[in-house]
């Protein structure tokens, strides 16, 4: 069996075995399409490494919180500088921040930061995080020249300001520039599957990601998503890394799950992605991942550190369906037909209102792949309060 | 000295972003009328980020497929075309007979506005946004290398370079004795334009990245902390700030006692120049990046599509909805608004 075989026959194999394990239909009040096989072709020199998805730490996620961390929408850079520095010393044991920086990064590397620019300005990830990801890798010895802050859609970026508000000497890079631009993707790496008789049914990997970049610093926002429940770490390495990814949902149905967990699977990528760094300072619990409307975005003051992505989304979807509850908001596992609308204007206004019937469980199928834990009985989630 | 440049093109022209070096957003200019249809419309090929400028027929584009263009607004055909070695994300400005425009290689390039022909090129050693700004023979620019240069307008050779503390996506503007620019470490400086001296520097509360207009002494700017600020232009003294609801890429335009600005939380700002008391806000938006420019009666803006609202009231008084998003800024002539977009589509409306 080569790889290419093998990695079709366990994508359909997790689709039935999460049907199984975590019964979705029999959640649901309808009958939801089953998703097609997915071939993959990952880079064929690419070598596994003990630094990939689930990494050093499986199943830990540092929870830091910080309510003088947010004030008015405006993120403090000192308090997020002693929140990362808190929780990357904890999540790795360290005693200093450089030490703890080192576990994960080589003076040699070409580190790329995946920031999560969708959503700009309302909730992306901050300038202010990314600041002090940027000066952690530096201290590493890593020079700013060889830092890569990185998207796909280089509009996006525009719209966060990242270009100007980030450090002298890193390069700022938007992976296309429009919706049919595959000049930035490399055409050997790519996951192929027709979800809905689309003409073209591959998601090619990004070149950057596949040969530009030796470590990947993903950071994700805290969003719910409507298609796929949330969007964390790994949607936001998943689809930030393969281009035409939005074929995958067309309302009302999202194959989200699984092709979100069987992306994060290929390497290089997989390999790549050494940290996740979850900024929560903004927590969008409804109209995810474009919203605007400030009513559903809440200043949470939160981040979460770990090198287990599966472990972080499912400490994440917590949150957001705690905030959804509290709110009187549906579970992000409703299934209900009511609640679905093809009037964009009404769902990113109402909370009881979805596009999609969304697909949360793409988290635990992506556990079902290796990339890290699901089982929040196995989580060691360790929370650090502001005194 | 610090009164801005008097405009002396003519009217139908406009030479640089927000029509000239007074940055007035087109003050002066006759008329904006409702478009009713395209005269034209063409697709240059790629996205276009930067704004176009207009002289005796000739409009000036350029995109990030690195091409600079001349395009004869009578018939919508290329002049001639110029291919740098990276994407181009800077607003052309003209220099005589010559487009200057920033690129993503470092480079200004200075191209002959007959024939697209290279005449001088000045480096820095990162990507330059902003749009070169000229004054008695001087080029000025600032580079994501966190420098301010100056070169000669006649050959590119450089005057003066001067180390800010961030990167520079902000426009200077160019007084006679001071030159004024946003920065990335938050600050406003100011420059002493032979030298490149820090005059002084005044510190907002996030990066800049909006570009300064001055009106009557008064240092108008936006930051990313939310707020606009208006500084003296003398001391950078902070003579009022006004808070919006996100932070501000967009720059300020000024007509008669009124600046306009744009915020990323989708409004568009009247503030009076001399109080900072807000006039009227109108929502042009989701989220606005670009800066307006004035018309006959009305602050146009573009923001997913154009709007024109009234300048006294701030009711919307035409909007014109285009395929993409348009972040760009529109040319007013008196008849035709020239306008690009991101989709890398260029329209004459009329």
């Amino acid at each position: 069996m080569d790889r290419r075989t093998f990695v079709k026959a366990t994508c359909v194999g997790s689709a039935s075995l999460f049907l199984k394990d975590f019964d979705l239909l029999a959640q649901a009040e309808v009958t939801l399409p089953q998703p097609p096989p997915i071939e993959v072709h990952g880079l064929p020199q690419a070598k596994p490494s003990p630094l990939g998805m689930p990494g050093l730490f499986p199943g830990r996620v540092v929870e830091i919180s910080d309510p003088g961390s947010i004030v008015r929408n405006r993120v403090s850079q000192p308090v997020v500088c002693r929140m990362l520095e808190d929780g990357m010393k904890d999540l790795t044991g360290e005693s200093s921040v450089r030490a703890a920086w080192a576990k994960f990064i080589d003076p040699a590397d070409t580190v790329g930061i995946k920031i999560n620019p969708s959503g700009a300005p309302a909730c992306c990830s901050s300038p202010e995080i990314v600041r002090e990801i940027i000066s952690g890798v530096q201290s590493v010895g890593v020079p700013a020249r060889n830092i890569v802050i990185y998207d796909r859609y280089s509009y996006e970026i525009d719209i966060g300001s990242y270009q100007a508000l980030l450090t002298p000497g890193v390069r700022v890079v938007g992976i296309q520039d429009g919706f049919v631009d595959t000049s930035g993707y490399d055409p050997n790496v790519y996951c192929d599957a027709n979800f809905f008789g689309e003409w073209e049914t591959r998601s090619y990997m990004a070149s950057i990601v596949a040969h530009g970049v030796t470590k990947i610093i993903n950071v994700p926002t805290m969003k719910d998503h409507s298609a796929s429940g949330v969007t964390g770490c790994l949607k936001n390495l998943g689809y930030g890394t393969f281009n035409n990814v939005a074929r995958s949902h067309r309302a009302p149905y999202s194959f989200t799950n699984p092709l979100i967990g069987v992306m994060c699977s290929v390497e290089p990528l997989r390999s790549k992605a050494v940290l996740h760094i979850m900024d929560g300072m903004r927590q969008v619990w409804h109209g995810g991942p474009l919203t605007q409307v400030q009513d559903f975005i809440y200043q949470a003051g939160l981040l979460l550190v770990g090198t287990d992505p599966v472990a972080m989304d499912t400490i994440e979807l917590q949150l957001i369906e705690k905030k959804r509850r509290e709110q009187g908001a549906p579970s992000v596992w409703e299934h209900d037909p009511k609640s679905i609308t093809p009037d964009g204007h009404e769902f990113y206004h109402d909370a009881t209102k979805n596009l999609f019937f969304r697909q949360p469980g793409h988290i635990a199928a992506a556990g079902k792949l290796g990339l890290g834990i699901a089982d929040l009985k196995q989580i060691d989630h360790r929370q650090i309060h502001a005194a | 000295m610090t009164e801005p440049a008097k405009p002396t093109i003519p009217e139908s022209d406009w030479s640089s972003l927000l029509h000239d070096n007074s940055r007035t957003g087109g003050q002066g200019v006759r008329a904006a009328h409702a478009p009713d249809r395209a005269r034209w419309q063409i697709r240059v090929g790629s996205s276009i980020r930067s704004a176009p400028i207009l002289r005796n027929g000739m409009l000036y584009v350029t995109s990030l497929a690195g091409i600079s263009q001349a395009i004869d607004v009578a018939n919508a055909r290329t002049k001639w075309k110029f291919q740098a070695a990276d994407q181009v994300h800077s607003t052309p400005s003209l220099c005589g007979n010559r487009v200057l425009f920033g690129c993503d290689d470092g480079k200004v390039y200075a191209v002959d506005g007959d024939s697209g022909t290279k005449v001088w090129e000045a480096s820095s050693a990162a990507e330059v946004w902003t749009s070169p700004v000229v004054r008695n023979g001087v080029v000025f620019f600032g580079s994501a290398d966190a420098h301010m240069y100056a070169v000669e307008a006649k050959t590119g050779r450089a005057r003066w370079t001067q180390e800010l503390g961030g990167r520079i996506y902000s426009t200077a503007f160019a007084a006679e004795k001071q030159l004024y620019v946003g920065c990335g470490d938050g600050k406003v400086y100011s420059l002493d334009i032979s030298s490149g001296k820090i005059l002084w520097s005044t510190p907002t509360g996030n990066g800049i990245d909006s570009s300064p207009a001055v009106v009557a002494n008064i240092l108008l700017i936006g930051s990313e902390d939310f707020f606009v600020y208006a500084m003296d232009v003398n001391s950078g003294v902070v003579r009022w700030k006004y808070e919006t609801g996100l932070g501000i890429a967009s720059s300020p335009a000024a007509s008669g006692d009124l600046a306009f600005i744009g915020s990323k939380d989708g409004y568009l700002y009247a503030l009076e120049i001399q109080t900072g008391r807000l006039r009227w806000k109108a929502q042009a938006g989701d989220v606005v990046t670009a800066p307006p420019v004035i018309g006959d009666g009305v602050v146009c803006i573009q923001a997913g599509g154009t709007f024109a609202f009234d300048i006294a009231t701030g009711n919307v008084v035409w909007k014109a909805g285009l395929a993409g998003a348009v972040q760009s800024v529109p040319v007013l002539t008196g008849d035709v608004i020239y306008l690009a977009s991101n989709d890398g589509e260029v329209y004459a409306l009329e």
